[in-house]
This record gives C-alpha cells, sequence and structure tokens, in this order.
C-alpha cells in the first residue's frame, strides 16, 4: 500500500481549484441560486406591466430595473456567501482538515475567494442572458408594432423610427455597465473576506460591510473637500483623509445609471476604472492573507 | 531506513502562551514540554480539560505557533507546510462539510493534497472500503451517524498515505460498537507501520491501545512512559486460572501463607461492561 | 490589537495614499466624459445634498426613479397636475443625468398640464385660467433649464427649452438663443442650427444676422437648400430691402 506521494508544490494551482470549486459548490448545495428566480420573476413582472408606457419609457424601466436589481443581487451575494464562508469553516473545525494537509494559508484563501467570485461570476451571466432575453423581446414586440402602425409611413420614416427603437434597446455600451457591477461585487468579495479574517461573528463582518457600502458612496465627498480646498482645522481635515484613505471610492463603479441614461462611456476611461477595482481587490485579498497567515486557529 | 531514528514527533521545550485581549493577564497552556514518539508506536496524550493536549496538537500542526521551543515532525519543522505531507489529523467532534457525499469528501480531501484522476480514485475507494463506508458513499455527510463520521474522518486523515495520526478524541460521542471499530482501525494502522497520536480522556481505551503514554497537567508534563511500566504494581502479581477446583486453590492458599507473599485478593474476574454490552447487542467479532 | 493587525491598517492606509490621487484624477475625468468637456454648474450645496440623497440609495436609485416616474403617468391619467409636477421634481432630481425623465417632465408641464388649466371646466375666470396655462409654461420651461445645467452636453433639453419659447411663450429672440447653445452640442443633429436661424429670423432687430446666416446655409451646399430656407431667404431680401445685385438668384419656390 505504500506508495511515494506525489512532491509537494508550493503553490499549487490545482490545489486551489479544488478548494473555489468546493466553495462554489457549497454555495451552490445551499440554494443560493435560487435568487435568480426572483430576478426573473422581477423582469418579466416588469415588462408586463409597463406595456401601456411610450417605448422609450419601456426600456428605460426594464433596463434601470435589471441592472439594478443585478447591482443589488451580486453585492448582496458577494457580502452573505463570504461572510459565512470562513466563520462556518472555524466554527465546523473543518479549517482544521484543510490546514493540517500540506496547503499553504495563501491557497487555502485564495481558493475560498475565488470559489465566491465565481459565483458572482455564473450569477451575473445568467442574470445578463435573462436581461438581454427580456430586452431583445421587448425589441422585436415594438418593431413588430412599429411596423404595423406605419405600414403606410414613407420608408425612409419607417426606417428612422426603427432605428430609434434599435438605438432605446440594447446597446454595446450595457456590457461595460454590466462588468462595473460584477467589478464592484468582486471588490466587496475581497473586502468582506479581509473583515471576516479578524471579525468575531459573520453579524459583525455583514454589518461593517454594509457600512463601508453607504460610505463608500459618499467618499468622494469627503476625498474632494480633503484634496481640493486649505482648510484651517487640522480636525476636520485629519478626519476628511481618513475617510478618503480608507474608504473605496465606489461611485466611480457606478456606470450604469449613466450608462443606461445613454451617456456612452470611453474605452480608455473604462480600462482605468476596471484597473482601479482589480487593484481594490487584490489589496483586500492581500491584506486579508497577511492576517490570516498569522491568525491563530 | 534512516527514517526509522528520525522521531515521529519530536518536542523540545515547548511553551505557549496566551494572551487575554484588553487585558494584561496571560495563559501559559504548555510549559516548557519536551517530548518524542517514536516511529510505528501508539502514543496517547492524556490530560484533563484544559491541560495544554489541544494546544499541543495544534502546534505540532502548525494551526497555532509556539512561543518557545520547536516541534518537528519526521524531522522537519512543524511551522513549514511540507511537514504536514506526513500527517493526518481527525479534530475532535469534525462536522466536514455537510453538503459532500462521502466520496466527494474523500475526493475533496484528495485533491488538495495533490491527487487526482485514477490515482485518487483509487485511493478513495480504497480507503471507503478500509473505514467500511462503501454502503454509503453516496450519501451526504448530512445524514452520518457520528460513528460513520468518525470514520469518513479516519479515511480523509489518511489520505495522502501520512506515517502519522493525530487524533483528538477519536471516540467522543461513539457507540460502544462505532468506538470498537475505530479502535480495531487503530491497531489496524499500527500493523501498517503508521504511528499514533491519541489524545483523550477515556483511559480504558487508551490503555488497551497505546504502546506509551504522557499525562499532562496545567501544561506541564506530569508523567511519561511505557504504559506497562507506568501502571503495573511491580510488588505484585495476578494469576488468572481456568477450570480451578477448589482442592487447587486451598493448596495455592497453602503455599501461600507458607511464604512470605500475602494473598491480597481471591475473585471471579468480570466481564467489562463494554464486551457484555457488545455480546447482548450482537457486534463482537 | 494585534501587531499583524496594525501592520494590516498600515497596508490599506499605503494603499489609500496611493490610490487617493489616482481616484480624484478618474473621478474628474468620468465627469469630463460624461458631459463632454462641459462644466457643471451647480452649486456644491445642493450637489452635496443631492449626493448623500443618491447615495442612501445606491443602486436602487434609478429603480426608485422609475416607481416615481409610474406615479406621475398615473397621476397624470387622474389628471393630478400638481401631484405629476411634485413627483416628477423628484424623478429628475434622483435622476439628473437622465434627459428623458427632464424632457418628459417639461413636456407634462408645458404640453398637456397648460392646455388643462387653460379649459379647467371648474373656474369660470378666464383670465385667470390664461395665468395658469401661463404659470405652468413657466414651470415646464424651468424643468428644461435645469435639465440643461445637469447635462449642458444633451441637445434634446435645448430643442425642447426652444420650443416652449417659440411655441408656447412666443419668444422667438429666446428660443434662436437656446436652440443655437443645442446646435453647438456633440450629437446634435442638423436641424438644430436651422431651428436657430428660423427663429432669429423672427427675433426683432436680428434679421440681418438671420439673413447672413441663411446665406451661408444656402452657399454652404446642395443639401442645405430646403424649401424653407430658400422662402426664409426670399422673405428677408424683401424685409431688409437687399439691393438686387447682392441678392441670390433663389429657385422659385
Amino acid at each position: 500500500m505504500i506508495t511515494t506521494p506525489p512532491k509537494h508544490r508550493a503553490f499549487s494551482p490545482w490545489r486551489i481549484h479544488a478548494i473555489a470549486s468546493n466553495a462554489l459548490l457549497e454555495l451552490a448545495r445551499l440554494k443560493v441560486f435560487y435568487f435568480l428566480l426572483l430576478f426573473a420573476l422581477l423582469i418579466i413582472g416588469s415588462s408586463a406591466f409597463m406595456m401601456e408606457f411610450p417605448f422609450h419609457e419601456q426600456f428605460q424601466v426594464l433596463k434601470d430595473l435589471s441592472l439594478g436589481a443585478m447591482s443589488i443581487f451580486t453585492w448582496l451575494l458577494a457580502v452573505l456567501a463570504t461572510a459565512m464562508i470562513l466563520p462556518k469553516d472555524i466554527e465546523d473545525r473543518t479549517l482544521y482538515t484543510i490546514l493540517a494537509k500540506p496547503v499553504p494559508r495563501v491557497e487555502y484563501l485564495l481558493g475560498k475567494l475565488l470559489g465566491v467570485l465565481w459565483l458572482l461570476l455564473l450569477s451575473t451571466v445568467l442574470m445578463s442572458a435573462m436581461f438581454a432575453l427580456a430586452l431583445a423581446t421587448k425589441e422585436h414586440l415594438v418593431v413588430a408594432q412599429t411596423m404595423r402602425e406605419m405600414a403606410h409611413a414613407p420608408q425612409e420614416q419607417l426606417q428612422a423610427a426603427l432605428r430609434d427603437v434599435h438605438e432605446h434597446a440594447f446597446t454595446s455600451s450595457l456590457v461595460p455597465g454590466v462588468l462595473s457591477i460584477y467589478l464592484k461585487a468582486a471588490i466587496f468579495a475581497s473586502l468582506t473576506l479581509l473583515l471576516s479574517t479578524f471579525a468575531t461573528s459573520s453579524i459583525f463582518t455583514i454589518i461593517v460591510s454594509f457600512v463601508i457600502y453607504f460610505i463608500g458612496h459618499v467618499q468622494h465627498i469627503a476625498r474632494e473637500e480633503w484634496l481640493g480646498s486649505a482648510h484651517p482645522m487640522a480636525m476636520k481635515k485629519v478626519f476628511l483623509a481618513l475617510v478618503a484613505l480608507l474608504f473605496p471610492d465606489l461611485q466611480l463603479f457606478n456606470l450604469v445609471d449613466d450608462i443606461v441614461a445613454g451617456n456612452a462611456i470611453q474605452m480608455a476611461l473604462f480600462v482605468k476604472t476596471v484597473g482601479l477595482g482589480c487593484a481594490y481587490t487584490f489589496v483586500y485579498a492581500f491584506v486579508a492573507y497577511v492576517i490570516f497567515a498569522y491568525k491563530e486557529l | 531506513m534512516a527514517d526509522s531514528l528520525v522521531p515521529a514527533i519530536s518536542i523540545r521545550n515547548l511553551t505557549k502562551v496566551y494572551p487575554i485581549p484588553f487585558k494584561r493577564e496571560r495563559v501559559v497552556a504548555v510549559r516548557n514540554l519536551s517530548l518524542h514518539v517514536e516511529p510505528g508506536q501508539v502514543y496517547g496524550l492524556l490530560g484533563p480539560n484544559g491541560s495544554g493536549k489541544s494546544t499541543t496538537m495544534k502546534i505540532i500542526l502548525g494551526l497555532v505557533s509556539p512561543t518557545e521551543g520547536t516541534t518537528t515532525i519526521f524531522g522537519r519543522d512543524s511551522s513549514e507546510v511540507e511537514s504536514r505531507e506526513q500527517v493526518g489529523f481527525l479534530p475532535e467532534n469534525p462536522y466536514f462539510y455537510k453538503f459532500l457525499t462521502g466520496e466527494e469528501t474523500l475526493f475533496f480531501y484528495g485533491k488538495i493534497c495533490g491527487l487526482r484522476g485514477a490515482k485518487l480514485r483509487e485511493r478513495t475507494r480504497e480507503l471507503l472500503a478500509l473505514v467500511g463506508l462503501e454502503g454509503a458513499r453516496d450519501r451526504r455527510l448530512g445524514g452520518y451517524s457520528k460513528g460513520m463520521l468518525q470514520r469518513i474522518g479516519l479515511a480523509q486523515a489518511l489520505v495522502q498515505e501520512p506515517r502519522l495520526l493525530v487524533l483528538d478524541e477519536p471516540t467522543a460521542g461513539v457507540d460502544p460498537a462505532g468506538s470498537r471499530e475505530i479502535r480495531d482501525l487503530i491497531l489496524n494502522f499500527k500493523t501498517r507501520g503508521i504511528t499514533v497520536m491519541l489524545c483523550s480522556h477515556l483511559l480504558e481505551q487508551v490503555q488497551e491501545i497505546c504502546d506509551r503514554i504522557g499525562i499532562l497537567h496545567q501544561g506541564k508534563l506530569v508523567r511519561e512512559g511505557r504504559l506497562e511500566e507506568l501502571i503495573s504494581i511491580e510488588n505484585q502479581t495476578e494469576l488468572i486460572l481456568e477450570n480451578a477446583s477448589p482442592d487447587l486453590l486451598r493448596q495455592i492458599g497453602a503455599l501461600v501463607s507458607g511464604s512470605d507473599a500475602k494473598l491480597i485478593a481471591q475473585h471471579q474476574p468480570q466481564r467489562t461492561l463494554e464486551r457484555f454490552f457488545l455480546e447482548v447487542t450482537g457486534k463482537e467479532k | 490589537m494585534k501587531k499583524v493587525h496594525l501592520i494590516a491598517l498600515l497596508i490599506v492606509l499605503g494603499f489609500g495614499a496611493a490610490k487617493a490621487p489616482v481616484e480624484q484624477r478618474l473621478t474628474g475625468e468620468h465627469r469630463a466624459a460624461f458631459f463632454h468637456g462641459a462644466k457643471l454648474s451647480l452649486d456644491l450645496r445642493q450637489q452635496i445634498g443631492q449626493m448623500a440623497f443618491l447615495a442612501a440609495l445606491s443602486g436602487f436609485r434609478s429603480v426608485v426613479a422609475d416607481l416615481l416616474f409610474i406615479q406621475a403617468h398615473t397621476a397624470w391619467e387622474h389628471v393630478e397636475w400638481g401631484r405629476v409636477a411634485l413627483l416628477l421634481n423628484q424623478v429628475t432630481a434622483l435622476e439628473p443625468r437622465n434627459v428623458l425623465y427632464w424632457d418628459t417632465a417639461a413636456w407634462h408641464m408645458a404640453w398637456n398640464a397648460s392646455v388643462a388649466a387653460r379649459y379647467d371646466k371648474k373656474e369660470p375666470r378666464e383670465a385667470l385660467r390664461i395665468k395658469r396655462e401661463r404659470e405652468y409654461f413657466h414651470v415646464g420651461a424651468d424643468f428644461a433649464a435645469r435639465g440643461i445645467q445637469n447635462n449642458p452636453d444633451r441637445y434634446n433639453l435645448y430643442e425642447r427649452l426652444g420650443m416652449i419659447y417659440r411655441d408656447k411663450l412666443g419668444d422667438h429672440c429666446k428660443a434662436a438663443d437656446v436652440f443655437e447653445r443645442g446646435a453647438h452640442t456633440v450629437k446634435a443633429p442638423d436641424y438644430e442650427k436651422r431651428l436657430a436661424v428660423y427663429e432669429l429670423a423672427q427675433c426683432p432687430g436680428r434679421e440681418r444676422e438671420a439673413y447672413a446666416r441663411f446665406r451661408e446655409l444656402y452657399e454652404s451646399g446642395e443639401h442645405e437648400r430646403l424649401p424653407s430656407v430658400i422662402k426664409w431667404l426670399g422673405i428677408l431680401q424683401e424685409k431688409l430691402n437687399i439691393p438686387a445685385s447682392e441678392r441670390l438668384n433663389l429657385p422659385p419656390n
């Protein structure tokens, strides 16, 4: 029965993959995907409800509602799933059995984070698919209606009307919008993981994560006050600086509202925003590792 | 093999102090502990609750870092991840992942030990057979009994074929039949040359399977040595006879009274309650 | 606090110091991109109040705006104009970057609410009804103007405001100016500049300016020689007594 075990590797993507897919499986078997049904109901319901409105408004509401719900759902999922994943392993002593194997702590943490990021990606893709389907169906209906109503109009006018419909339906600028939603959720998964490495309970982690979410949306006001104006009051300046340094500027990732309102985003700017988001995700994960590496279990 | 000279576990001058948050006091969990476990032994680490057993075990496994001193596993420092290639660990009252089946559990632990493909499947099959859980391979752990959980725990501990097993209260909360199965498994491991370190306060069980024991009390090792040496009463001898006639017993009594020795007790040995229970419930092997 | 927690805090602060200027620049770039270089002319206090409000509803902001908008629609069906105005005010405060909301609000007020006020059967005094009608024109113009403040880069609202001045308030000079500003936005269609010039032609004292602009259009090529351009050139040549030698040889209309 004695065979030589495989040579130990200092860093193994295979082990990380095993931990990540296990985390994903855990979340899937906790039936977290059921929220997708809620999402489907929401967009179908809103589509049906908005039938009598002019088509601009129908598209507007469908996009707002779908993207708003996607944003909320992915963020909630990121916070709740990550907040429970580490404390649960500690409480059940499963963590001991894993770390008693030749698994470096960085791999364990990375695996858990990737598992959540995977879950978020899957959810985002599924919700986007439902959203795209709803949008395409609505577009199809509106086009058919326009053709019917303008059957006797000159060809040029009909074409212009149809162009108008297409412009209000799916636009490629929605893609960066959806990506920014995912990015924000990824930042929160990483941030929540960091919180849970030193938090004493999941509730604490969740509450702090929520607070950061709200402060993050007004951080830019503090930052602009701090960097932009001279303050005689040192206390106030220190306070503003702390807010600006400690919290992420989440408003930068709120591209969706502008995109739905028809303001296209430039590629270069989008790439920079994604870069910043990735930096946040990485730094939070790194700090989580630093704390976890020295944690006494 | 040179390996046989290297102790399976070597603990030298180990001290662990826990600070109490927001207070200046500190708790000394382990105090200047030194002990060695030779390869192939079954070592029992005994002690009341809070004596420092769990802390010692966590330090051996690298889950907690020592304040002073070192621990090694087959010569490798416990702080190195590689040292854990040679260890299998079963914590007290483990839950594992309830959402996984028995087979998936072993797949998971195999994967994080670097096993894959046919080798992983083969090893999983082998271990399920070893711990007698082939029939429950596709059931989720959420539906496992306490004894089954403990057995799947042993299987996961063995997944990468370690030379050392560290078991924390392996039979706590398990019924006598299950407990006996686990005890038999441990003896089985011993015949395969696996070193076992066992933490327990079920003394009777320790007595049955351990070669050597150490007793911890308030973070200090108070006694250590081979089991027989520690518990035998050196100036007494026990004779157990079968089918002895009253006449024979009288003769022995006469011989004793004619010597320097003194007869302290004479009684019929009793079955242990455990053995009786197993006979009645028909689980005696 | 353990030493490692202090280290963690220092890393976060260090990263904060590195990212703050980056964020500051990105915020500027986002604004520049979404406003196409136009400056946001909002009072700072108002902006902070608004932003805090938006933050509280982050993520749900647009959805809340939609729901209020639907309520406004229902109020319209029930002919409750005061309520429509109030709700549309909230909607535009929530989503100031959405032109559709400003445009709809301005249109409802200037075209629908005003007409309803003018023919209000419950108000027998005509003078009052006319006064109310004009008030709604101004409410509509106000929506469009505030929309322009928030979205100086989009032509739609200039067009709406210009139409209110032109069709409702009869102020051709102001209409000309507004259309002209709209014509200078990035995505303005060609007809915006013609709308401006038509109004200019009807603004007392600026007919000569209008004539010059019409000539410019006419001479820019065949695609600008529309019947209305030709008609206005003819009218202005007569009105301004342009000497025959300088007149354009216009095709018969």
